[in-house]
């Protein structure tokens, strides 16, 4: 041993434990001296190998009994002990069905009759919070378009799966509903149409999320501004006379070398059902891709499930990359899935070191198989719930799955303060671990919520197209308590509003006339052209009190067709989806026009590839005979 | 919603820090006193202000870990230190690897069983706790330098007599 290995730098520096000061002159001595490398290279085998050895634990545990002692200490004693026991029962009833849905539709799927069969499945399924109304529940889904419009006001019992319907400015002016910024309803589609070769199931297609998988050239932040909102109105191609609103919004962009320290926190699913080649290999291939990215600013631990959770990997310096990536390599599929525990470790693991100003998230990937008992399952929700509260987000991966368990995982990526993407090739990796990436880990603003008002002179009607599960109370607008959806850098929002000029013919309108009271007079501002203001609430990713942007809204087209390719191409989206959903409020649009609106929108940005993607799904969607 | 988040907090932080507790306490109070410590201190975390714990969750429980470890060795008079080799064996491991990763395992055990009681806890600390130097440091009231040299004497000392093992144990950690 030469003179270096005496000093206690050597070891602080395998440890990662030097200020970057420090760090950065250790390592100039490192570049000059083969045998403190080769020291180093000794001090981390030592240090890896007490790590390993040590994991590798012994019968050491506490007994059931001491476990139960503590277990019973955790809650102070409470008097509404009973009612939390009624709660959790409440929820642990849809998982209950949950699951045995799973397990039925595990054999062989014939998947061009899956379609009809899709419709029957009880949208308890979809729905925790509907544990209540099953009965109800069934019922509004049998024909949903009826019933939507008495559930319009309240969303807990709004049916989510059925289309908005077109509301009357006279009798609610309002529109209320949280951004969404998951991509999985769009990979999922492109799996049905380009791998399984048939339509997907109506519930798989969430419009918002086919709008959102791309992204649109929206106006660039200026410094310090988080957002920009920009509209557009032009004719609705599928429904004469209508106009169509697109609101957009862009986060600012975060460059790579300014992205916050991360502390990531992979939690894989390691369970038997993950042995197959669109699972855990490419499971694999996604994280490595991440870790690549990843520099000596950020952390990463894994933390696997299967029959027993763990630890795979402590926070490890991605400067460490290559202990992260044979970490990687060597995770093995086997064992039944224990999603709880796993998430439970995973969420510890990630408070423990969470990074104060930076990104602090955990990462799970799994194929949705969670086949645990019900008490696991209620506590697993609980747990999402709370810990969203706690600065760590959730971002959810999807492989291989099928549409029921992705609602799970959609709605767990919802209470997580979280993202959901359904990764069905390395491609679609690629876009969310290497172009998007930042996107993925950097959340620039949470709970961001929008509210339009329209303008009684000038519109009869509006729908919001897409987000039926988003949908929010008015009054949760301004409730700083109220969760929303959260956005990473410079990802682009749209959402669309059709709108029924004043005096025209609402579709499907159910609500008569008011038989008791008569409008009240306007305020001098419903004189102005404007059709309608746009209202953003939102939090800064620490923040507790929400920001608000407003921005009026006018008609001002001058020549009809002339909106921009970006405009064009979400309308070709929306037209798409509602052509897959079969939507009653499709109007007139076709594969035709469609095809059309989308080729005119492929522009020149650097979405074209993807856009192009979309054409060959309405093409292929088409020749499958859609309606 | 208090309580739930309680008892999940509490669950949570079992499922991630029960082990490598038991451990610690083990080289400090021996493998019988180990589970009483270690209830105490789950115990202390339930009746705790969550503010004060959030944030540095393990190095306040390796704290408190430590200081109900001193209590009953002080009550208690002297009690054993560390002696595991004879106990040490890894139940759950397969047959074909067992003999080895028990040698192996055995070795890495003994080896810890050479280290003074302070490099001992820093190395459970570190590798077994995943703690930072900084969290050490407050667990084991010194100061962070002195931490770095115990680490970094600990671990010289730790290669040395693992050295002459280090053939067998590359070929215990390459098995499956």
């Amino acid at each position: 041993m030469n003179q270096s290995s005496e000093d206690p730098r050597l070891t602080a520096y395998a440890l990662g434990e030097l200020e970057a000061d420090e760090r950065a002159a250790f390592e100039a001595r490192l570049a000059e001296d083969a045998e403190l490398r080769a020291e180093l290279e000794a001090v981390r085998r030592t240090a890896e190998l007490l790590e390993s050895e040590l994991a590798r634990s012994p019968e050491l545990a506490l007994s059931t009994a001491q476990r139960q002692t503590i277990e019973q200490a955790a809650p102070a004693p409470k008097k509404s002990r009973k009612l939390r026991w009624r709660w959790a029962l409440a929820a642990a009833l849809p998982l209950l069905l949950a699951v045995g849905g799973l397990t039925m539709r595990s054999a062989p799927r014939d998947v061009q009759g899956e379609r009809g069969e899709q419709d029957e499945v009880p949208p308890v399924l979809y729905d925790l919070r509907r544990a209540d109304e099953p009965s109800q529940a069934l019922a509004g889904k049998a024909k949903g378009e009826k019933k939507e419009s008495q559930g319009r006001f309240d969303t807990e019992s709004y049916d989510k799966y059925s289309d908005n319907p077109f509301i009357r400015v006279a009798v609610d002016p309002r529109s209320t509903f949280s951004i969404d910024v998951d991509t999985a309803s769009y990979s999922m589609v492109r799996r049905f149409l380009l791998q399984d070769g048939a339509l997907p199931p109506k519930g798989a297609v969430r419009i918002e999320e086919l709008l959102n998988y791309f992204s649109y050239e929206y106006p660039a932040t200026r410094r310090d501004e988080v957002f920009t909102v920009s509209t557009e109105v032009d004719a609705a191609p599928w429904a004469k006379g209508h106009r169509l609103v697109r609101i957009g919004i862009k986060a600012k962009e975060v460059p790579a070398a300014d992205r916050p320290a991360s502390n990531l926190v992979f939690l894989i699913d390691t369970s038997g059902s993950m042995n197959e080649q669109n699972k855990l290999p490419l499971l694999k291939r996604a994280f490595k891709l991440l870790t690549e990215q990843l520099d000596r600013r950020d952390h990463v631990s894994i933390v696997t499930y299967a029959g027993s959770s763990g630890l795979v990997l402590p926070p490890t310096s991605a400067d460490r990359k290559g202990e992260i990536l044979a970490a990687l390599d060597q995770l093995d599929a086997g064992g039944s899935t224990n999603g709880g525990q796993g998430i439970e470790l995973a969420y510890a693991t990630a408070a423990e070191h969470l990074v104060r100003g930076g990104t602090n998230r955990v990462i799970l990937a799994t194929d949705g198989d969670f086949n645990v008992g019900v008490t696991s399952q209620s506590a697993l929700v609980d747990l999402i719930e709370n810990k969203a509260k706690s600065g760590v987000f959730l971002s959810v991966l999807g492989f291989g799955m099928g549409n029921y368990k992705d609602s799970t995982l959609e709605k767990l990526a919802d209470k997580g303060n979280g993202n959901y993407a359904y990764i069905d090739d390395f491609a679609e990796a690629k876009k969310v671990f290497g172009e998007q990436v930042s996107g993925t880990l950097v959340t620039v603003a949470k709970d961001v919520k929008i509210q339009i008002e329209l303008n009684p002179k000038q519109v009869e009607a509006f729908r919001l197209i897409g987000y039926e599960n988003r949908v929010m109370a008015h009054q949760d607008f301004n409730d700083d308590k109220k969760d929303a959806g959260d956005i990473g850098a410079g990802h682009t929002v749209t959402a669309l509003y059709e709108l029924v000029p004043a005096g025209g013919k609402v579709p499907g309108a159910s609500v008569d006339d008011l038989k008791y009271q008569e409008l009240g007079p306007l305020k001098p501002a419903a004189g102005s052209s404007e059709l309608l203001t746009v209202k953003l609430r939102y939090k800064m990713p620490d923040g507790q009190t929400s920001q608000l942007l407003e921005l009026p809204v006018r008609d001002e087209r001058e020549s009809p067709g002339s909106a921009s390719p970006d405009f064009r191409f979400a309308a070709a989206v929306a037209s798409f989806g509602m052509l897959l959903r079969d939507s009653p409020f499709k109007g007139d649009a076709s594969y035709e026009q469609t095809l059309e609106l989308a080729e005119s929108g492929v522009g020149e940005g650097r979405d074209v590839a993807a856009r192009r993607e979309l054409i060959t799904l309405v093409k292929k969607a088409e020749s499958l005979g859609g309606k | 919603m208090k309580d739930v988040e309680d008892r999940a907090f509490v669950r949570s932080a079992l499922a991630a820090h029960e082990r490598p507790l038991l451990r610690f306490a083990a080289s400090l109070v021996g493998r019988a006193h180990a589970a009483d410590v270690v209830q105490d201190t789950f115990l202390a975390l339930c009746k705790a202000d969550r503010d004060e714990v959030r944030g540095h969750l393990a190095a306040w429980l390796f704290t408190v870990c430590r200081n109900r470890a001193l209590d009953l060795k002080r009550t208690r008079g002297r009690l054993s230190e560390l002696r595991e080799e004879e106990e040490m064996e890894s139940p759950d491991s397969g047959p074909a690897s067992r003999v080895e990763r028990q040698q192996a395992l055995g070795r890495v055990e003994r080896a810890l069983s050479g280290l003074s009681p302070e490099q001992r806890q820093a190395v459970i600390l570190k590798f077994s706790g995943g703690l930072k130097y900084k969290e050490i440091a407050e667990v084991m009231e010194l100061s962070v330098t002195n931490v770095g040299f115990i680490l970094h004497s600990a671990l010289k000392a730790l290669r040395t007599q693992l050295s002459d093992a280090g053939q067998e144990l590359e070929i215990v950690r390459s098995a499956p």
